[in-house]
């Protein structure tokens, strides 16, 4: 059976298509203010790189915010709910995800099945997602790949607000003021949102084994954070930000 | 001559693992100096103050809800993270909203041997008071008794009063020297002197301060003060944040925080009934904003009168984010500050302080009240 | 698909007169003073039984209530919380505080005209900021206040003597207030009376919320929103004590009739604290899922007077004259209010985290609910207090539970989207689909 799920998030949309459990094509694009011509994009994209035609997908189901808006879909499940059974395909082990996309943070507990049996999601003061990194990389001037990496050659902890973005931002400021080293305002700024991750996943528990979902899996600098604050390491799929719609696919599969 | 306060604030736990130790007497932590402290020491039990740890933690959201003051959440992740483990009781003298929290959490959490909540009236103002808290105090001293195993007698509470009066007689002399022109001591050093004070023996901080007023008359006064401060918010024991104000030439000389002046302001006054003089005297210090209600805003008058004794120029009135009874104060107080010309500055705390961006609104806060004091 | 189980269901017979009543109090408020009457405004808790002993023209303006309307009018709200952050101050304290002060500020009643300026303020303190809303308006406004301080400790939980005789003595005391701002005297009989009806209304409340144990619940949540706002206005006052008993009756008729609030209950939920009063369509969202809230700690107990056993389960407190207590003096009269007054539920839960959380998974148990949806109340530190240690114990107990962020009176902290998709996400994993 060849499904798709779509993943429309607020600033990108994913597609994996699934053959007979099988990864054959992933698809992004950048969430436009037209939603559904975004989601058709990254179809498109994932449907060149399983060498199909929409017409070989027997049924697509989406998540994400804007699911309603996607094309295609005609069955639908929410991003936890999505994020949980993806989660689960990848490695039945998985009890705890946490998923840090740009806009959201979420912490997931899962049942032994890969149901979502609780979860939090971070509050109003949120210093735990991903457009925090974007901004302090822009900040120090450098890519934001680069700006990761360099908090793994600092040996220094600096304590900085993990309770509001807006005042952990102002601490970066003071601290390049001060010349503080780049590599240790880098380390700052990941525990911080380690930290307020943490913070929210302990309200679901935290059970081995975590994996780590979402675009923000792939800054090594924040996953060095989240290892050192949960004393464990967290396992990290390959292509992370597609867990969801992964999630999506295995629900159009009847998973 | 502070170094002695300093190490005492920085290394709390260990002073009070060793006091244990030495002694083999037991360990109190409480939240809120309306605790009463005398019925501790005359029990001969050391009361230390829960004190938050300005670092960010991940442990307290899963128990107190974002919203809740700081102070609250910081002392909680000191108590989550084990710093206080070796207290043998907790208690707390109903302080307010958020601080009630970091009771619920401890008690649910990592209860000790002996809990104890003492419901201290916030109608200070009200005669009625006077005798319910004796009241309330006749159960506390029984639950104690109870948890030491031994009575507290009359002369028990006499020594506790006077090792409490003494502290406070002592801090208050020291104070006088922060009203000289040229003060021979910072606000820095003040607040390692007041904070320690809720950290440690009594009776070993009254000998330090008997020290120190033997040294203080004759320490150079060759430090330039400055624009002279008051500093005046709740449970702040923002030392970084005072160090870097008193690095730009001024000196807070004067405070009304219940981590310095507002704990110790007033003393028990001797009678016979020992818990009425002792439920008397905490009826009547400073109040802190829970506790000033129809009392006419005693504590403006109080506030006001301090920074007038010390001639102080401006106020930084320093707010843990979220608490309601400083927010419902502060812009009234901050207008009587004005209406008797002392220009005040507000900023609002959390749990660590961002010294940088502080910095710069400090520094205009201090350009514009050297303005101030130009002729033309 | 399987067929949907329907219950039968109606309107409730006495919805208008609900209606017509509140409108009335808001204008007797306003009116009372073009008839020779008194007005006085005092939270909640005020021991409203006191300025009701001064006469039959002595008309209330109850403020979480009155800022709850302002709330529900979010146009009206903005133009109060602007006019209060204007002069200074932060836009995290209490919600409903913020919308009094201000509905004060602009001069304008949410109700029409100017705002009416009360003669006194009576309150009870029973949080840090009640004890100081009307210190402040006080000054403002230039009216005498008087706080009774209900002793920051649930009197039933320890029932030590200096604890009621505190709050008796300060009752006392206020009858004084109350003369010397007057000039009226305080009528025993009439206190006598108030006091009786404040107990008959606060009893009845709690034994109408207890038939929602049954199935179907024949009343639902954002209804009895509606309808708990009689126990916060006047409990004195006879005609809130007669109304209860109508919906009693009603209530009681419904059950034994099977009448259900929602035709396709499948599902029960309790809530927790005073809703985002701008989207109760939230409740109505929830009902497509065949979702029923049935009340909530806060519904029954803010007002609602329960007796509490050694295992926290709950049962409506019969009223005063039901017990056969007699009262004959002031002393009396004052001595049965100040015991009965204490008995709340809602002041355990302003104490003690514990305590809410027993209060809590006893109600889920009574109750028959299945799940919880918890409003994390960003403008409500009492009613939010321990929130955090009650999900867990919930959840311990075996109850899901959901989390919202929002805020009572201030719409602008309340993500309505974000609050439907995490309902949505709850929904999903119970396993419950819309049903249409």
């Amino acid at each position: 059976m060849i499904t798709a799920g779509i993943d429309l998030g607020a600033k990108t949309v994913k597609v994996v298509i699934l053959k007979d459990e099988k990864v054959i094509g992933r698809g992004i694009a950048v969430t436009g203010l037209d939603q559904k011509e975004s989601a058709e994009k990254a179809f498109a994209g994932a449907l060149q790189e399983a060498k199909l035609e929409l017409k070989d997908i027997e049924k697509v189901a989406a998540t994400g915010v804007g699911r309603t808006e996607a094309p295609y879909a005609t069955a639908h499940i929410t991003e936890v709910g999505a994020d949980a059974k993806g989660a689960f395909f990848l490695n039945p082990a998985v009890r705890t995800v946490i998923d840090v996309g740009g806009e959201e943070g979420r912490g997931i507990k899962c049942s032994a099945e890969g149901r979502a049996l609780d979860f939090a999601i971070n509050e109003k003061c949120a210093a735990g997602a991903g457009a925090f990194t974007e901004a302090m990389a822009r900040a120090l001037e450098r890519p934001l790949v680069e700006f990761a990496k360099l908090a793994l050659s600092s040996t220094k902890s600096i304590p900085m607000n993990a309770q509001c973005a807006v005042f952990a931002e102002s601490e970066v400021v003071s601290l390049i003021h001060a010349k503080t080293p780049h590599e240790d305002i880098s380390r700052a700024v990941h525990d911080s949102i380690a930290d307020r991750i943490i913070s929210m996943v302990r309200r679901v528990g935290i059970e081995k084994e975590v994996m780590l979902i979402g675009g923000v899996a792939y800054n090594v600098g924040f996953v060095n954070s989240l290892n050192r604050g949960l004393n464990l390491e967290v396992v990290v799929p390959d292509h992370p930000e597609y867990v969801g719609a992964l999630g999506a696919a295995l629900t159009a599969a009847g998973k | 001559m502070f170094a002695q306060f300093k190490d005492w604030y920085d290394n709390r736990h260990d002073y009070a693992k060793e006091w244990k130790a030495k002694t083999g007497g037991k360990v109190l932590a409480y939240m809120c100096t309306y605790v009463p402290e005398e019925i501790l020491y005359a029990a001969d039990v050391l009361p230390v103050r829960v004190y938050g740890g300005h670092e960010a933690s991940d442990l307290t959201e899963a128990h107190i809800f974002g919203m809740y003051c700081p102070f609250c959440r910081d002392c909680l992740a000191q108590v989550m993270q084990g710093k206080y483990d070796y207290a043998d009781g907790v208690m707390i003298a109903q302080a307010c909203l958020h601080m009630r929290q970091v009771y619920s959490s401890w008690e649910i959490h990592k209860p000790t041997e002996f809990m104890y909540y003492l419901p201290m009236p916030i109608e200070v103002g009200s005669k009625h008071a006077r005798p319910h808290l004796a009241a309330e105090y006749k159960l506390f001293t029984e639950a104690v008794e109870k948890w030491v195993g031994k009575k507290i007698t009359d002369q028990d509470l006499d020594r506790g009063i006077d090792i409490v009066n003494t502290n406070r007689r002592l801090m208050r002399e020291v104070y006088k020297y922060r009203l000289e022109d040229r003060p021979p001591l910072t606000g820095v050093e003040t607040m390692h002197m007041t904070a320690s004070s809720q950290m440690v023996d009594k009776r070993e901080h009254n000998k330090a301060l008997e020290q120190l007023l033997k040294e203080l008359p004759a320490r150079k006064r060759d430090r330039e003060p400055g624009i002279r401060l008051m500093i005046v918010g709740s449970e702040s024991d923002d030392i970084e944040f005072m160090d870097m104000v008193e690095s730009l030439n001024a000196t807070f000389v004067a405070d009304d925080h219940c981590t310095a002046s507002r704990a110790f302001w007033n003393s028990v006054i001797p009678e016979e009934n020992r818990l009425q003089a002792i439920a008397n005297r905490y009826l009547d210090r400073p109040p802190c904003p829970t506790k000033d209600t129809t009392t006419h805003w005693k504590r403006f008058e109080h506030v006001l009168q301090m920074a007038k004794e010390a001639k102080v120029e401006g106020a930084v009135i320093i707010q843990q984010k979220f608490c309601d009874p400083h927010e419902i104060d502060n812009p009234l107080l901050r207008k009587k500050f004005e209406d008797n010309g002392i220009r005040t500055y507000f900023l609002e705390l959390d749990v660590t302080v961002p010294i940088g961006q502080f910095k710069i609104r400090i520094e205009a806060f201090l350009e514009m009240l050297r303005a101030d004091d130009l002729p033309f | 698909m399987s067929e949907i189980k329907r219950y039968k269901t109606e309107p409730l017979k006495c919805w208008d007169k609900a209606k017509e009543l509140r409108s009335k109090y808001y204008r007797d408020y306003a009116e009372a003073k073009s008839k020779g009457g008194l007005r006085w405004s005092g939270g909640a808790e005020a021991i409203d039984v006191i300025p009701y002993a001064f006469g039959e023209d002595v008309h209330a303006l109850t403020a979480e209530p009155y800022a709850a309307a302002i709330a529900f009018d979010p146009e009206f709200a903005h133009k109060c919380e602007a006019a209060l952050e204007a002069k200074g101050w932060a836009r995290d304290m209490c919600a409903y505080m913020r919308n009094y002060w201000g509905s004060v500020l602009i001069n304008k009643y949410a109700f029409g005209g100017e705002f009416p300026k009360p003669d006194f303020h009576l309150q009870s303190g029973f949080c840090c900021t009640h004890a100081k809303w009307f210190q402040v308006l006080s000054l403002w406004e230039d009216v005498p206040y008087f706080n009774i301080d209900i002793g920051q400790i649930p009197f039933w939980k320890e029932e030590h003597p200096n604890r009621l005789q505190y709050i008796v003595d300060q009752m006392h005391d206020s009858i004084e207030f109350i003369e010397k701002t007057t000039g009226r005297k305080c009528d025993d009989e009439r206190l006598i009376e108030g006091v009786y009806n404040d107990s008959r209304t606060t009893s009845l409340w709690a034994k109408i919320t207890e038939l929602n144990q049954n199935t179907p619940a024949p009343l639902d949540e954002k209804t009895m929103y509606s309808l708990y706002v009689f126990t916060t206005l006047d409990r004195a006052k006879k005609e809130f004590m007669d109304f209860y008993e109508e919906l009693y009756d009603e209530t009681k008729d419904r059950v034994a009739r099977g009448i259900a609030a929602l035709a396709t209950e499948r599902f029960r939920l309790m809530s927790d604290s005073q809703p985002p009063w701008a989207f109760l369509r939230v409740w109505r969202y929830l009902e497509q899922f065949g979702v029923v809230s049935t009340g909530s700690i806060y519904t029954i107990g803010l007002e609602g007077v329960w007796d509490i056993d050694d295992n926290w389960n709950l049962t409506p407190r019969e009223d005063l004259r039901s017990r056969g207590v007699v009262l004959k003096t002031r002393e009396d009269a004052l001595r049965a209010m100040a015991d009965w007054h204490l008995r709340r539920p809602i002041y355990a839960m302003f104490y003690n985290a514990d305590w809410k959380s027993k209060l809590m998974i006893q109600y889920a148990k009574q109750w028959h609910c299945d799940a919880a949806m918890l409003h994390l109340n960003r403008g409500c530190e009492g009613t939010s207090l321990g929130i955090m240690e009650n999900r867990a114990a919930l959840i311990k107990a075996g109850f899901p539970v959901l989390t919202y962020e929002g805020n009572m009176g201030d719409d602008r902290d309340f993500d309505e989207g974000r609050t439907v998709a995490r309902i949505d996400t709850f929904m999903e994993g119970l396993g419950l689909k819309k049903l249409t």
